[in-house]
């Protein structure tokens, strides 16, 4: 096996190689060894990009433009990792067709994290969701070579993922590391005996 | 009284940055200090009469352990290079994450001494290979097979038995990838692990001369003497394939010069200077004076420097020892000698001065790693016209120069095919500049400065990407150095008067090189170690070998 560090440099310089710019390349290393710590097939799936043949990829990204098809992921990615720190509340883009789409998840992690924002990704074969925490999850076996028919919907709300009656229960249980003070302590606290309309 | 830090535009120049020496924050030094609580051991010497074989040092503490495994081979004199396209070598080695076991050796031996062209694993730190200095080699195994001690003036003109090529580190050939071990707390300092492996391959060079001795001659044979063992360090070998990284790891850059300028900063700042301290600055100042003697060179751009530098060493000895302790003493000696010598005089005493206050510098050396990961992405919601602000100020000096002259842009740096190693050439008269690397720095900064300018000020960096990302690697570093003003070098890295020897003397010596012996304006030979401690006594070390008297 590999070390990161050399899958890194390869893809950077395979990158490079396939005119991008150094900056790009970089980007696309750096993205590649990500998915490969996490167990994630990104070499396979640079190699796969690349081998479209990567001349035929959409490297510019029109987010106004429903039609473009064979969008770069890279690109892709780094549109919105670029763009996304603007503060609209919420936003809908719609793209025909892109390449290799496990390759735009490590930049859509790092954009939501940096701008506090959600990125839900619909396809006709894939979905996924990134919260602006560390933590995703995908189903490896199902990671097409392409999306169809994208939906991609930023939004700067949190999604609630628990009940009512769950926060309560874990609140009130929290309350039971506090200490119950007695009332002549109660009064002896900051601002106390003083009135607060002064 | 107020003392500032020297700026960045003062410090970056790279004749200045080309002059620095080996200080208390030397990574083979902070080596020493982090594991002279550690058990060494040699744990196996299997060689033959020849001294080919294996060998195995572990270090210990608790229960961590690094090995050393060194692989020794019978290697032709016809076959002998230093150079980084070699294949065959007198010795190999690798530092092994734990204890080895059988079947991990056998693993090694197969690939270890093939370098570049085996594979490693995860288990495995560090890579490294040597090649005998046959001369001194042989003069020394003679003479102690022969009962006598070798000839110190021959080994002191050299100062080593072997010479090690390259170092290999940080996920290279499928060794451990750094995120492995950086959270480990006994490797909180740049090349820590290359600098054990160094260390450790000292003492095998040592454990050879000796066993071959012995072999040819077990009746008369006596062991080399400790005083002349520890006056031996170990060579190297160094090309241009150094030189870019001090360029690629700006933020490392960055924590390496700034401790070294908090250092001088602190020291500035003392009110208060007692005899003690100005006599023990002395006695470091007369050692140094001596020692230069043994750093033998053939190159005219190093004698030169060398010479500047005994010169500089006598007029500022005659100003210091008259002076007369006063308020914000070492302030005063500081700036006489950055207005009165050369840089290569200037840094030494700064590095001199380190010396005399450890409780300021030592703690300085956990502050030189970094985790370059958090600068990688920058912000794009800046506005053009603060990346234009930014440039006019932290990159000032390259600003005016002229990238249409071809003087200007004379040189390319490249990835040799055949070397493995980044190289530069003549843009003008040869092949490959169209596979450049991106290390043209001051002009692709200018070129982007050039072009901001046409783009509305008040614009967020991110519409200006939205076509254009040609120089995004440029803008990395720029953000970079906006928060780390030491992590540039502020000369042009493609200029006809570049001396790329500088660029390697300022990383070996933060490395803790001495005896700088360019070969030409692009390779450069030193010693490691030498005068530390051996393997058996580390423990006893105070960290002042540097400044003990060779000969």
């Amino acid at each position: 096996m590999h070390s990161l560090y050399e899958i890194e440099t390869v893809v950077k310089r395979v990158a490079r190689y396939q005119g991008l710019s150094w900056g790009i390349a970089e980007e696309a290393g750096k993205t590649v060894r990500a998915l490969e710590q996490s167990a994630l097939p990104g070499l396979e799936r640079f190699d796969r990009l690349i081998s479209f043949p990567y001349s035929k990829c959409v490297r510019e990204i029109n987010h106004k433009e429903k039609n473009q098809k064979y969008l770069c992921p890279i690109h892709f990615g780094l549109f919105f990792l670029d763009q996304s720190h603007k503060p609209d509340n919420q936003l809908t883009f719609q793209f025909s067709n892109i390449l290799e789409p496990l390759l735009i998840i490590p930049f859509l992690i790092k954009a939501a994290q940096k701008n506090l924002i959600s990125f839900d990704f619909k396809s006709n074969e894939f979905k996924f969701f990134i919260g602006s925490g560390k933590i995703i999850s995908l189903d490896t076996n199902k990671i097409p070579h392409q999306s169809n028919d994208i939906t991609l919907e930023i939004s700067n709300q949190r999604i609630k993922q628990y009940s009512d009656e769950t926060w309560d229960r874990l609140y009130n249980m929290s309350l039971e590391t506090f200490v119950e003070e007695n009332e002549e302590k109660k009064l002896l606290g900051a601002g106390a005996g003083l009135t607060d309309n002064d | 009284m107020q003392i500032e830090l020297r700026k960045p535009e003062f410090v970056m120049r790279l004749d200045r940055l080309g002059s620095f020496h080996q200080s208390k924050l030397s990574f083979l030094r902070s080596f020493i200090r982090e594991f002279k609580d550690w058990e060494f051991e040699t744990k196996e010497l299997e060689l033959d009469e020849n001294g080919f074989g294996h060998c195995v040092y572990v270090v210990t503490k608790d229960n961590k352990q690094y090995s050393l495994v060194c692989f020794s081979n019978e290697l032709d004199d016809s076959e002998r290079s230093d150079r980084v396209i070699a294949t065959k070598w007198d010795a190999s080695f690798v530092l092994f994450d734990g204890i080895p076991s059988d079947q991990d050796i056998n693993r090694l031996k197969a690939n270890v001494p093939l370098q570049e062209q085996g594979r490693v694993t995860e288990k495995e730190l560090c890579l490294s290979r040597a090649n005998k200095s046959v001369r001194v080699f042989e003069h020394v195994v003679d003479r102690l097979a022969q009962g006598k001690q070798p000839d110190t003036d021959i080994l002191y003109n050299v100062g080593y038995l072997y010479r090690t090529t390259a170092v290999y580190g940080s996920g290279k050939f499928g060794l451990a990838d750094r995120i492995k071990i950086q959270d480990r707390g006994e490797l909180k300092g740049p090349f820590r692990l290359e600098m054990m492996l160094v260390f450790l391959a000292r003492q095998f060079t040592f454990d050879m001369v000796n066993h071959v001795a012995h072999q040819r001659s077990p009746q008369n044979a006596v062991k080399l003497n400790d005083d002349i063992a520890r006056n031996l360090g170990i060579g190297n070998s160094t090309g241009l394939g150094m030189a870019p990284f001090i360029v690629n790891h700006p933020a490392l850059l960055n924590q390496w010069i700034i401790s070294k300028e908090k250092a001088l900063l602190a020291i500035r700042s003392i009110p208060n200077t007692s005899q003690k301290e100005k006599e023990k600055f002395q006695s470091y100042l007369s050692t140094i004076k001596e020692n230069i003697k043994f750093w033998k060179t053939d190159s005219e751009y190093q004698i030169k420097k060398n010479l500047h530098l005994t010169n500089d060493l006598e007029k500022f000895q005659n100003y210091f020892g008259k002076l007369d302790i006063e308020k914000f003493f070492w302030n005063t000696v500081y700036e006489w000698a950055e207005i009165n010598t050369q840089a290569e005089c200037c840094e030494l005493i700064v590095s001199l001065l380190m010396e005399v206050y450890p409780e300021i510098v030592e703690p300085l050396s956990y502050e030189m790693s970094i985790d370059e990961e958090d600068y990688f992405d920058f912000d794009t919601s800046r506005s053009i016209g603060d990346v234009c602000a930014l440039i006019e100020k932290r990159y000032a000096w390259l600003v005016e120069i002229d990238f249409e002259k071809k003087d200007n842009i004379f040189n390319f740096w490249y990835y040799s095919k055949n070397k493995q190693e980044p190289r530069m050439s003549d843009r003008f008269s040869e092949d490959g500049a169209e596979r450049e690397l991106p290390l043209a720095i001051a002009r692709d900064i200018n070129k982007l400065y050039l072009e901001l300018k046409n783009y509305p000020k008040k614009d967020p960096l991110s519409s200006y990407l939205i076509k254009n990302q040609e120089y995004r690697h440029i803008l990395r570093r720029i953000f970079i150095c906006e928060k780390l003003p030491y992590s540039e070098i502020q000369d042009n890295t493609i200029s006809k008067s570049l001396i790329p020897v500088d660029m390697l003397r300022l990383k070996l010596s933060f490395f803790g090189a001495t005896r700088f012996d360019p070969r030409s304006d692009r390779w450069v030979r030193i010693t490691m170690y030498q005068g530390a401690p051996l393997m058996k006594e580390i423990h006893q070390s105070d960290d002042t070998w540097s400044y003990k008297k060779i000969a």
